[in-house]
């Protein structure tokens, strides 16, 4: 029971009013940015997907993550 | 009241108590517990009368809680199919000792020679484990293990992340190291030696091969390393958009040669006289930029990157590479996408080699490392179900331009297709619980 | 139909992704964000949180005469009556009590006939207190299923749980009405969320703040379960420097001295946040070495 405890307060996030930053956004307007589609690694496997297509039909790899190896297909 | 001097978990009698006085169970109260995350995919790869691919993901991801995640993935693809060897085309019919030594096949006039012989199934293990370390710090951690017939590939990676500027700001820094043994059917080939043929395959003794076949191998295998080195700047831009830069280092040492891959060596005719294994530098220095931004509509998400890569083997490319989702409802959503790709070719690309020319340092007729553009055009369908997981379906165009970058063709070679396009269909479904 | 003294007792409004239903109840401001784009929908379930909120109010506040905890409080020794809900939130306060060693107790609300807590340096008088202590002792009710017996002129008060108790009856009810409908009951601060919102993205609270009096609001982000706080940002006295908390130590009469100002606690259901919030005060100074040993996520202001 307490770990199931851990997990949800792991759900939880307290944060307090902070000073205004010229760039971004304040966490209450995060609304949009929290959305899973919003997020730079949603769609994670279309991704690893295309870029293993890519790694072995193109003389490019990596960019969005690591180049590196681990395929004998290039 | 004096601390610790009850064994009991104060915490824990009082979530009994609260599940009685409430009426739920704890059953109930679980459900609210990060449970382990699935996400898997299908998907097919098929070319015009070249390769075709098959490959299946599992990953899985689970919240310890605190933000300590857990992510594993396992990776089955099959290939099947045939595959360019870099040998030209010729007016006459062309007979070929496969790679392995083992038997020969033949290539019709006028057609790219394609070797026929691929069949590989690859698995790959992931391993990645993510966590806080202080303060707006995130250190990552991970391995990777990829294993087909002939290659073995061993990776690990690690990373940290610092959020500044209440976390609209994310600097990321990651270091990876891989480890690839190649360990083809017959050995490895001596870099430009001269492809032995076997004129009579049925015949079971062919010393004469057999001897020639060996002289040109060198090792069992052959080894690499790549280090990758990335820095990374995700910046919140307003309520609605998202970018990241990101800049990677790429070294490569050991052996980058495809040990399937030949250059016709060439007649003033342009008449192929024989083949020649080819040879990369043991070296490559890769620099790549990548720019992405992500865009909230009230309709969907615009994703758009670009990404523009520099080496020393002279390849410059540029990649452009766009997503647009469109919500039809709350629960689907289409998405068409775009990519389109540009690279030059390596200072050491070269089509065919001439007879009577100097034998080059490097040289490679691998249409991969030769001057193209490709772009690719694709639609997903999304949907979520009553149950809260998703169901997608992606179909995609494929399609390869390579294109001569100013080398001569003698003789008959004019009238070959030396570069011939690439076309291909992705099909691929997605489940997500 | 309505009736129009329930139209006028909730509003609703329609928010950017969320409706928001407000009506007051418990001498609190009430709060429902619900996400949803239909106004039948929030309308219905601020109904129904207003009506609960009303029903346990009427029940068990000690500010009415015709509830049962008058009858239990004037019974004059004799057994009262109870129903299925009242044992329950009475074995609730029984594991309370056994869990603090005593300390959490809910018929220690009877020495505010000695204590004022109106930010004045009025100390009662030791006989004062000291009057007070006998008529204190949850160890002396004695109930059943059936019926609650307490000695003559001993007091209970619902009013250190019955917030919170509230809060998750109203969750409870709001979830069985709208199960796929993320909905966060807020009684001025006490919280519960019944499920995360559809994308995963926090609800952002505006909250009174007790810890700094300067910034009146400030901002809370939960994605699930509860929250509760427990302090004394207005409710104390002080006298020559010392400040005394309404957190009352039901064996001396005595506030409980070195005790954080505020304690948030955040789990899985509000009423359980509350408790530990309210068992940390009574820990005084060792309240955030007392959470830490619970493995929970709190917030502690001094």
């Amino acid at each position: 029971m307490q770990s199931k405890i851990v997990k949800i307060f792991a759900s939880l996030l307290l944060i307090q009013l902070a000073s205004c930053a010229s760039l971004g956004v304040q966490p209450w307007e995060r609304d949009l940015l929290a959305k899973d589609e919003m997020a730079l690694d949603a769609e994670k496997l279309d991704l690893a997907l295309d870029d293993h297509i890519y790694f072995s039909k193109e003389a490019t790899s990596g960019g969005r993550a690591f180049a590196g190896g681990g395929c004998g297909c290039n | 009241m004096q601390l610790s001097h009850k064994p009991i978990n104060i915490s824990a009698v009082l979530a009994t108590a609260t599940c009685a006085l409430l009426g739920v169970t704890a059953a109930q109260a679980e459900e609210n517990t990060e449970l382990w995350k699935f996400d898997t995919a299908l998907m097919y790869y098929g070319e015009t009368d070249r390769v075709t691919a098959v490959e299946g993901v599992i990953a899985a991801t689970k919240d310890f809680g605190d933000e300590h995640i857990f992510s594993g993935k396992l990776t089955i693809d099959g290939l099947t199919g045939a595959s360019a060897t870099g040998a030209v085309a010729q007016p006459t019919a062309q007979t070929f000792t496969r790679p392995s030594g083992n038997g020969n096949y033949e290539i019709a006039a006028g057609e790219t020679p394609l070797d026929d012989t691929f069949h590989d199934t690859r698995l790959q293990l992931n391993a990645q484990w993510t966590q806080p370390i202080a303060q707006d710090l995130r250190a990552s951690g991970g391995l990777q293990f990829s294993n087909e017939y002939d290659y073995l590939s061993f990776a690990l990676n690690g990373s940290l992340a610092y959020d500044l500027n209440q976390k609209n700001t994310t600097l990321s820094l990651g270091l990876s190291y891989a480890l690839d043994t190649i360990k083809p059917e017959g050995g490895i080939p001596l870099a430009l030696a001269t492809v032995a043929f076997n004129p009579n395959p049925e015949q079971e003794d062919s010393t004469e091969f057999e001897d020639n076949y060996n002289s040109t191998r060198a090792t069992d295998s052959d080894s690499k390393n790549t280090l990758d080195v990335m820095l990374g700047l995700t910046q919140v831009i307003n309520r609605r958009l998202l970018m990241q830069f990101n800049y990677g280092l790429s070294t490569v040492d050991g052996y980058t040669n495809d040990p399937f891959k030949y250059l016709s060596v060439v007649d003033e005719q342009g008449l192929t006289q024989s083949l020649v294994y080819e040879n990369r530098p043991d070296t490559r220095t890769r620099h790549s930029f990548y720019w992405q931004t992500k865009y909230a509509m009230d309709f969907g998400v615009a994703d758009i990157s670009y990404r523009f890569a520099t080496d020393d083997w002279k390849i410059d490319s540029h990649t452009i590479d766009s997503r647009l989702r469109i919500n039809l409802s709350d629960t689907t959503y289409i998405q068409p996408h775009f990519r389109y790709y540009q690279q030059a070719a390596a200072e050491f690309f070269q089509p065919f080699m001439q007879e009577g020319e100097t034998l080059p340092e490097f040289a490679s007729a691998d249409y991969r490392l030769g001057e193209m553009t490709a772009y690719t055009l694709g639609l997903k369908y999304g949907m979520e179900l009553d149950n809260g997981d998703e169901l997608s379906f992606r179909l995609e165009y494929y399609q390869q331009s390579p294109k001569n970058a100013g080398f001569d063709e003698p003789g008959v070679l004019q009238d070959m297709e030396l570069y011939p396009t690439v076309k291909a269909v992705i099909a691929q479904v997605s489940y997500r619980f | 139909m309505l009736a129009n003294n329930t139209i006028n007792a909730f509003s609703i409004e329609a928010k950017n992704d969320h409706y928001c239903g407000r009506f007051t109840a418990m001498a609190s401001p009430c709060e429902l964000l619900i996400e949803t784009q239909d106004h039948e929908l929030a309308q219905q379930l601020t109904l129904l949180a207003w009506q609960e909120s009303k029903r346990i109010e009427h029940k068990f506040s000690r500010y009415q005469k015709d509830n049962l905890l008058y009858q239990i409080n004037h019974a004059i020794g004799s057994p009262v009556v109870i129903d299925d809900e009242t044992y329950r939130l009475l074995s609730f306060a029984q594991t309370c009590y056994e869990l603090s060693d005593g300390m959490f107790d809910l018929s220690s609300g009877i020495l505010r006939q000695a204590w004022l807590f109106d930010g004045s340096e009025r100390i009662p008088s030791t006989q004062a207190v000291n009057k007070l202590l006998p008529l204190i002792g949850w160890s002396k009710v004695r109930f059943d299923h059936k019926t609650i017996q307490m000695p003559k002129g001993m007091e209970l008060d619902l009013g250190g749980i019955g917030k919170e108790y509230a809060v998750d009856c109203v969750a409870k009810l709001c979830q069985l009405k709208a199960p796929d409908t993320s909905i966060v009951v807020n009684f001025g601060g006490d919280i519960q969320v019944t499920q995360p919102r559809k994308n995963q993205q926090d609800w952002h609270i505006g909250i009174e703040s007790l810890a700094d009096e300067k910034a009146a609001i400030k901002i809370l982000k939960i994605k699930n379960g509860g929250l509760a706080t427990s302090g004394d940002a207005r409710r104390f006295l002080i006298k020559d420097g010392v400040r005394y908390s309404h957190i009352l130590n039901p064996k001396t009469g005595y506030p409980i001295m070195n005790a954080p100002r505020s304690v948030t606690v955040a789990a899985p259901h509000c009423i359980q946040a509350g408790l530990l919030a309210t068992l940390a005060l009574l820990h005084g100074q060792q309240a955030e070495a007392f959470l830490q040993e619970q493995n929970l996520q709190f917030w502690c202001y001094r």
